[in-house]
């Protein structure tokens, strides 16, 4: 014999643990999403590095053809800059490197606002105002959204600073301007440090750590 | 006293191998904090007003501190590769410190003339005590150079830090001579021939 709903009818205990596993697995999504932007992030960087040594040995051979055109005869000598195919090739490479790490924002962004609807269904089920117990260890629910929101706001600034790295860094003639833009491709200023701290501590509350 | 040195010298040629590799990871550490200090050091020169990066106010602070933290990071990977030298520095003093114990225990029975006895192949007591506290130099005074120019390395002080590979290169240039492999030598011939009639009598 099925057991009485509640007064309100409604039953309840079923929609929390969906919510329950549904921030679990986006626990799980978060640390895959992460870990993909580094392997894309060291590949980037590797591209990115090329493109700058070519840019550097053309400055290099172009001063060369500068000064042995400066001794010989006319102005109309000069040569017209050759078209660096392997230079294409490379810039090619890190746009593509680029388009995978904008998806992976993406979906970032779709992370949190999902975490963000479980928030809003669980404050629709128990009122405003009301605490609830958490749905593992500690975690209040609405923090799993705050750092949900933490890491998806330095990944967006992260994606901006490396378009215009992007844009830019085939385009670039200084040395000390392409020097930093390889720097903060690498070592991602707007990516926290504390990142890898709240990843770590949202895996432990899920229970994809054992502590 | 042969027995002594013999130990003594399986000792040192264990540590030897660990102090070699413990130096040979000093090379690449320095290298990647040179490059990051040639990195720093373009941030520094940057004309960031007028970079297609003037929009993002904030880089240049937030740059400077991971890249200080990547330097931190690699600091203190050549603290421990230090850590590793000082270990083997340690532990090779003791032994010297120990046979050098030994003998002054037995120096009266030796008598000074067995001691600096040298056969045709056979280098002397004194030579092989000579050679333990070569080897125990050697360890001492290279690895207090590496701990003054770490000592010295600052992100205050970039152009230094960029020139650390030059700087290391030519400590060891300073070292080149195997003075270990050399006493290991030494203290083999000693100990292979401190049985033969014509050699000090040991023990």
């Amino acid at each position: 014999m099925a057991a009485k709903s509640p007064a309100d009818g409604t039953p309840r205990r079923p929609v929390l643990s969906v919510s329950a596993r549904k921030i679990k697995d986006n626990a799980a999504d978060w640390h895959n999403l992460m870990m993909k932007w580094e392997r894309l992030n060291d590949n980037g960087f590797t591209t990115a590095n090329k493109i700058v040594n070519m840019k550097i040995s053309e400055q290099f051979q172009d001063n060369k053809l500068e000064i042995a055109c400066d001794n010989s005869a006319t102005e109309s000598e000069k040569s017209t800059p050759k078209y660096n195919e392997e230079l294409d090739n490379c810039c090619a490479e890190l746009l593509e490197t680029l388009k995978h790490m904008t998806k992976i924002q993406l979906k970032m962004e779709k992370l949190t606002s999902t975490t963000k609807a479980i928030c809003d269904l669980e404050t629709f089920h128990n009122g405003a105002g009301n605490c609830t117990a958490p749905f593992f260890h500690t975690w209040p629910t609405p923090y799993f959204y705050e750092v949900s929101l933490k890491l998806s706001e330095m990944y967006k600034k992260e994606l901006q600073l490396k378009q215009t790295i992007v844009q830019e860094i085939a385009h670039s003639a200084d040395q000390d301007l392409m020097m930093v833009y390889l720097s903060s491709w690498l070592y991602q200023p707007y990516i926290e440090n504390s990142s890898k701290l709240l990843l770590e501590a949202m895996l432990l509350e899920t229970g994809h750590r054992q502590c | 006293m042969a027995a002594a040195l013999r130990e003594w010298a399986a000792v040192v040629a264990r540590q030897d191998a660990a102090w070699r590799a413990a130096l040979a990871a000093w090379a690449p550490l320095l290298g990647s904090l040179s490059g990051l200090a040639a990195q720093m050091r373009a941030a520094q020169r940057l004309a960031w007003g007028g970079s297609p990066l003037r929009a993002f106010g904030d880089l240049r602070a937030r740059l400077w501190r991971k890249q200080r933290g990547a330097a931190e990071a690699l600091l203190e990977q050549l603290g421990v590769r230090r850590a590793e030298l000082r270990a083997v520095r340690d532990a090779v003093g003791a032994g010297v410190a120990g046979v050098l114990r030994l003998y002054e225990e037995r120096a009266a029975e030796l008598g000074l003339a067995a001691a600096l006895r040298r056969g045709p192949r056979c280098p002397s007591l004194a030579d092989a005590l000579e050679g333990l506290q070569d080897v125990e130099r050697y360890y001492r005074h290279l690895y207090l150079e590496s701990k003054l120019l770490l000592r010295r390395v600052s992100c205050d002080n970039l152009a230094d830090m960029e020139a650390l590979p030059q700087s290391w290169e030519r400590i060891l240039e300073r070292y080149k001579e195997d003075v270990v492999q050399d006493t290991l030598l030494k203290i083999s011939l000693f100990v292979d021939n401190h049985r033969e009639p014509c050699c000090s009598p040991g023990s």
